[in-house]
């Protein structure tokens, strides 16, 4: 019995834990630049006022920077997951020379950290003189996305059947045939959630978008939230405002992605 | 054996179910091996060249932006670059200027400090979160999903959070604690040394532990109750079950959850940027922050890289772990 109540207790801490600064974020979004500014209303906003949301739309350029990340993160997302698509299924079903070293090296790029490769991608970034577009981040989030779709879409490859490409490959169809007619096809809940995976990757990414892009209207949403904050000082009340719109998209994507994302979690970066 | 254009000789093993194999007979049999395959062994070298073909794509991604970057990168941190003139080969000067650096030596300090704490806390939460949603309960769907959330949002969302939380005067952290008559004056969460560290620490676990949460709890739920049910008919407590059935059951997820983090975190960036850009002083400085401080900022190249690359030899031992440990995993077809 001690057992049930502990373990509601520890529910009952985690989600309050959880709760806290995702609360915070609404409630000061909600808030007068007065409120915040005075120390009024701290734990609810009363009066409440969507001020901070309006201002966000007609005084700052944050639909600009929505529109970059959407482009970005829509466009490096398609182009990962047809060169992930493509190696995926050559590292499962083709027998070639260097196969399994090269699965090796795929898992290996996966695992390099951003906050390792910044510099030398910046620096080569420069000698090819192709900073400061959104194509730059489009071409080089495939650097950390394709390895893991390559990585998810593996996993769902082997689940198909042999039996069904033979089939069809001694009906006559070619290789890429079954590929297009038979493979894919079946593996599009892989696809559809390797998509959304990299779609919030790319949606949530920062580090690359800071250093790459100098234009400021070229910035994505993350880069133009942090440059909110002026040396210590931000207006907070728009800041949450944007964060709590920064994060609606992802937060809807994985409701719905919900089922796939612990399966996908294992399955991509746990089981292989 | 007649697998078309599946198997080779001594590949037998990929064997058909046999309702299959009786389709499969007829080409082979018109065909016979004895009689010389042509058409077999042009379709192996067409699979293979389809093979190349369908990875060149990823291997020139890999090559052109993370080999030859990296790369270039490591002869980076080899030369000194000054206004003016072309870079020079200095050889491991940057890296000896470093380990003498004072400041250095406490990003690197922080780096582990950041990188432990962050980690050992993120276990013992992630643990606590798995063990209390293991047994199935109503609702247990929802509560999973809204614990993850942390995980979901946009980090610099969580910085940003995490830096008002705590903010002097007007976070809800001193306000809250204020109010609880815990503490008198506001604490200067981000301005001290020591706390700022604990509060990107805080940041950090904050983010992470749902994701060792759910990956403990995935793997838990794969362990089959009979292990539980004999372990209970043999008078195990709760706790005993925990640590005798559970945990052993799970220590590979355990391993490979915390090695990834490891190399993550190591060179976390994103977090301590925002929230304190590596200050007060160098107080939460890590690798990362001060490769950028470096390299972006004061345009120190071959300098920064050298910094990134102290914490190489730890990152290449994880990932030759992880690497070894799931590639054994994955059939070797």
């Amino acid at each position: 019995m001690s057992g049930r109540v502990l373990r509601w207790l520890a529910v009952g801490i985690l989600l309050f834990l959880v709760a806290v600064p995702l609360y915070w974020i609404v409630v000061t979004s909600l808030k007068t630049g007065r409120q915040i500014l005075m120390s009024q209303a701290i734990y609810i906003a009363k009066p409440f006022t969507l001020e901070n949301y309006t201002y966000l739309f007609e005084e700052t350029r944050f639909v600009l920077w929505l529109r970059n990340s959407a482009v970005t993160a829509v466009a490096s997302t398609m182009l990962s997951l047809a060169i992930g698509a493509a190696g995926a299924y050559a590292l499962t079903r083709l027998r070639f020379a260097g196969r399994r070293a090269f699965g090796a090296l795929v898992l290996i790029t996966y695992l390099v950290p951003p906050g390792l490769m910044f510099i030398p991608l910046y620096r080569t970034l420069i000698q090819i003189g192709y900073t400061n577009s959104l194509g730059t981040l489009i071409v080089t989030y495939p650097t950390f996305l394709v390895p893991f779709v390559t990585w998810l879409l593996m996993g769902f490859f082997r689940s198909i059947p042999r039996e069904l490409e033979e089939a069809a490959l001694v009906d006559g169809a070619t290789r890429l045939q079954t590929l297009w007619r038979i493979v894919l096809p079946l593996a599009a809940p892989g696809l559809l959630a390797a998509g959304l995976f990299c779609f919030t990757l790319s949606w949530n990414e920062f580090l690359y978008a800071l250093i790459f892009i100098a234009d400021d209207g070229l910035r994505t949403l993350p880069v133009g939230l942090s440059e909110f904050v002026v040396s210590d000082f931000a207006f907070w009340g728009q800041l949450m405002a944007a964060a709590a719109l920064a994060s609606l998209p992802v937060v809807l994507v994985y409701i719905y992605l919900h089922k796939y994302m612990v399966g996908g979690l294992t399955a991509g970066a746990v089981k292989g | 054996m007649a697998l078309g254009r599946w198997g080779g000789p001594g590949e037998e093993r990929r064997s058909l179910p046999p309702g299959t194999k009786l389709i499969l007979t007829r080409p082979a049999a018109t065909v016979p091996r004895a009689a010389g395959p042509a058409w077999f062994r042009i379709n192996r070298v067409q699979e293979r060249v389809l093979g190349y073909a369908l990875i060149t794509p990823v291997a020139l991604l890999i090559v052109a932006l993370i080999a030859y970057p990296f790369l270039n990168a490591i002869w980076l941190s080899l030369t000194e670059k000054m206004v003016g003139y072309p870079a020079h080969f200095v050889g491991l000067k940057n890296y000896a200027a470093l380990y003498e650096s004072p400041r250095f030596r406490i990003v690197a300090w922080n780096s582990v400090v950041y990188t432990v704490g962050s980690i050992c806390t993120k276990l013992v939460i992630g643990m606590v979160m798995a063990v209390a949603l293991q047994k199935a309960v109503r609702g247990n769907q929802l509560l999973r999903g809204f614990l993850l959330l942390p995980w979901v949002i946009p980090t610099v969302v969580i910085a940003l959070t995490w830096r008002w939380l705590l903010d002097l005067y007007r976070g809800l952290f001193n306000v809250g604690l204020h109010d609880l008559g815990i503490i008198g004056a506001g604490i200067h969460w981000l301005g001290n040394p020591d706390l700022a560290m604990l509060s990107v620490i805080m940041a950090n676990v904050w983010r992470g532990f749902p994701f060792f949460g759910v990956s403990f709890l995935a793997a838990m739920q794969t362990v089959p109750q009979d292990l539980y049910d004999a372990a209970s008919v043999d008078g195990a407590s709760a706790w005993q079950q925990f640590w005798r059935v559970s945990l052993p059951s799970i220590k590979g997820v355990v391993a490979i959850v915390t090695l990834l983090s490891t190399i993550w975190t190591l060179n976390d960036f994103n977090i301590v940027y925002i929230m304190t850009r590596g200050g007060p002083g160098a107080a939460t400085h890590i690798f990362a922050t001060y490769s950028y401080e470096l390299g972006i900022q004061s345009q120190r190249w071959g300098m920064a890289m050298a910094a990134s690359m102290y914490s190489l030899p730890v990152i290449a031992l994880l990932i030759v772990f992880v690497v070894r440990y799931l590639h054994r995993e994955e059939p070797a077809s």
